[in-house]
């Protein structure tokens, strides 16, 4: 009973880190991106709420949920509404397979920092993953808007085609590891003394090319098109709703495949990595806490290279970016596997 | 056990959901007007009230793809976890599977199922 308790009492406060990270941060995000994005135009960007900015995304908040509550008069009311769950939920849950850092002891409780090490985590990833397409399919078709069902359909179309690409690319790690659970993935690469990057450069880069289309980034935000569909799927919500889109697909969804990608080729919480000879950890006066600051140090590398990236290339057509999937990509993940079933035996030894 | 977290913070996340989609009804302003929600199109009058109509086929195709190409990753993921203990057996059976795999794939490319599909003569 007492253990029952005691467990309970460490999912709960879990549970409230996570969702303090993710949509405290998240939130927060917007502000990086637009003073990002500023800075690469060569403007300030947000400097009036707040110290350069920085009260801003809680400005937006407080406005969007003071909005009023508009809904098409020709779609459907449920599906609509339903879109919104759809979008948030899975993409939130991500995160609690997400490995923060090693096993630490708290009061005599040993803590990992994960919520839940199941082992097929990373199956679990691609599950939730691809519920994003449902959500996006409902509110193009919800919203009866021609904008909004062009812009979803571009987009479901984008996500079916990578979803392929991403999970042939994940085996690479996957056969080099031995396991699915993401804390395992990790532990195995301290023990092996290799991050997988080293040996997965293509995997790596088509993870990456995956993961820009997937949460629609630049240069595959042919959902989105300003230009030509005003916001895509997005453009008869109003208020939390509309905000709510945007945050989970920009922010929520590349901070969580970032965290992913950190897991399964950047080594994780580890330090800098020496192939095969061991780890190099500039941090060390951190103590315990240096494996967590490598964490977030290195999901928010990945982070600001795919904002790099979002304000610096034009737009691809659909048709280019699922053929690229197609035709490239996937060929591409095969020769991988292929490659990587060969080489693995060296770094089982 | 192992998934207890899961289905709490999976049932946290919903209560979190459903309260955004009741917030701006519950906080929000209610002043309904005539054409406050009409469907957007640019400003001017619907040409046609419905929207959910056809959309162009190449979606189909990639959806129909999208369910060969999972199924097989979903055979291929159990065989990544325990490839180490099948040795050459496992490496010889795979590879095999793999190619019949993008047998598949170049048998959909030929038949131009890959290739977004407009009608030429009209680009020409």
């Amino acid at each position: 009973m007492e253990s029952l308790f005691v467990q309970l009492l460490v999912i709960g406060i879990k549970i409230l880190v996570i969702l303090g990270v993710v949509l405290g941060l998240g939130a927060y995000l917007t502000l990086v991106e637009r003073k990002v994005a500023a800075h690469i135009q060569r403007r300030p960007g947000p400097m009036v709420v707040g110290w350069h900015g920085l009260l801003q995304p809680l400005a937006d908040g407080l406005k969007l949920i003071t909005k009023e509550d508009i809904f098409p008069r020709a779609g459907n009311r449920f599906l609509y509404n339903l879109a919104l769950v759809l979008a948030l939920v899975p993409a939130v849950l991500v995160f609690a397979v997400v490995p923060f850092g090693p096993e630490f002891e708290v009061f005599g409780v040993k803590v990992k920092p994960i919520l839940t090490d199941v082992n097929v985590g990373l199956l679990l990833v691609f599950a939730l993953g691809s519920m994003a397409v449902y959500a996006i399919a409902l509110a193009g078709w919800a919203s009866n808007s021609k904008y909004a069902l062009i812009g979803s359909m571009r987009k479901a179309g984008i996500i079916v085609s990578y979803e392929v690409v991403i999970t042939f690319a994940v085996m690479g790690p996957v056969i080099l590891a031995g396991t699915l659970s993401t804390y395992e993935i990790v532990q195995q690469q301290i023990n092996q003394k290799l991050w997988y990057i080293w040996l997965q450069p293509i995997a790596f880069v088509v993870y990456m090319f995956a993961m820009l289309a997937e949460t629609g980034r630049v240069p595959f935000d042919i959902q989105e098109a300003e230009a030509e569909l005003v916001t895509g799927f997005t453009v008869e919500y109003g208020g939390i709703k509309f905000g709510l889109f945007p945050l989970v697909e920009w922010y929520v969804e590349v901070l969580s495949l970032s965290a992913i990608a950190v897991v399964l080729f950047l080594g994780g919480w580890s330090p800098i990595n020496i192939p095969f000879l061991g780890f190099i950890d500039p941090l060390f006066f951190l103590g315990p806490l240096s494996p967590f600051v490598w964490f977030i140090l290195k999901v928010a590398l990945l982070f600001l290279f795919v904002l790099w990236l979002h304000w610096t290339l034009p737009r691809y057509r659909i048709d280019q970016i699922t053929e690229t999937a197609w035709k490239v990509m996937l060929p591409l993940t095969f020769v991988n596997l292929v490659l990587t079933a060969v080489l693995a035996p060296i770094v089982w030894r | 056990m192992d998934y207890l977290g899961f289905v709490i913070f999976g049932f946290v996340m919903l209560g979190i959901a459903l309260l955004m989609v009741f917030l701006n009804y519950l906080l929000g302003p209610k002043a309904p007007s005539a054409l406050k929600d009409y469907p957007y199109e640019c400003g001017v009058p619907l040409y046609d009230k419905s929207a959910q109509a056809t959309f162009h086929q190449g979606y189909y195709l990639l959806g129909l793809l999208l369910l060969l190409f999972d199924i097989e990753a979903a055979f291929l993921f159990p065989w990544t976890v325990v490839y180490r203990y099948l040795g050459v057996f496992g490496f010889v059976e795979m590879f095999l599977f793999i190619f019949i795999l993008i047998y598949g794939l170049l048998y959909a490319w030929r038949k131009g199922a890959l290739d977004w599909q407009f009608e030429e003569e009209y680009i020409d």
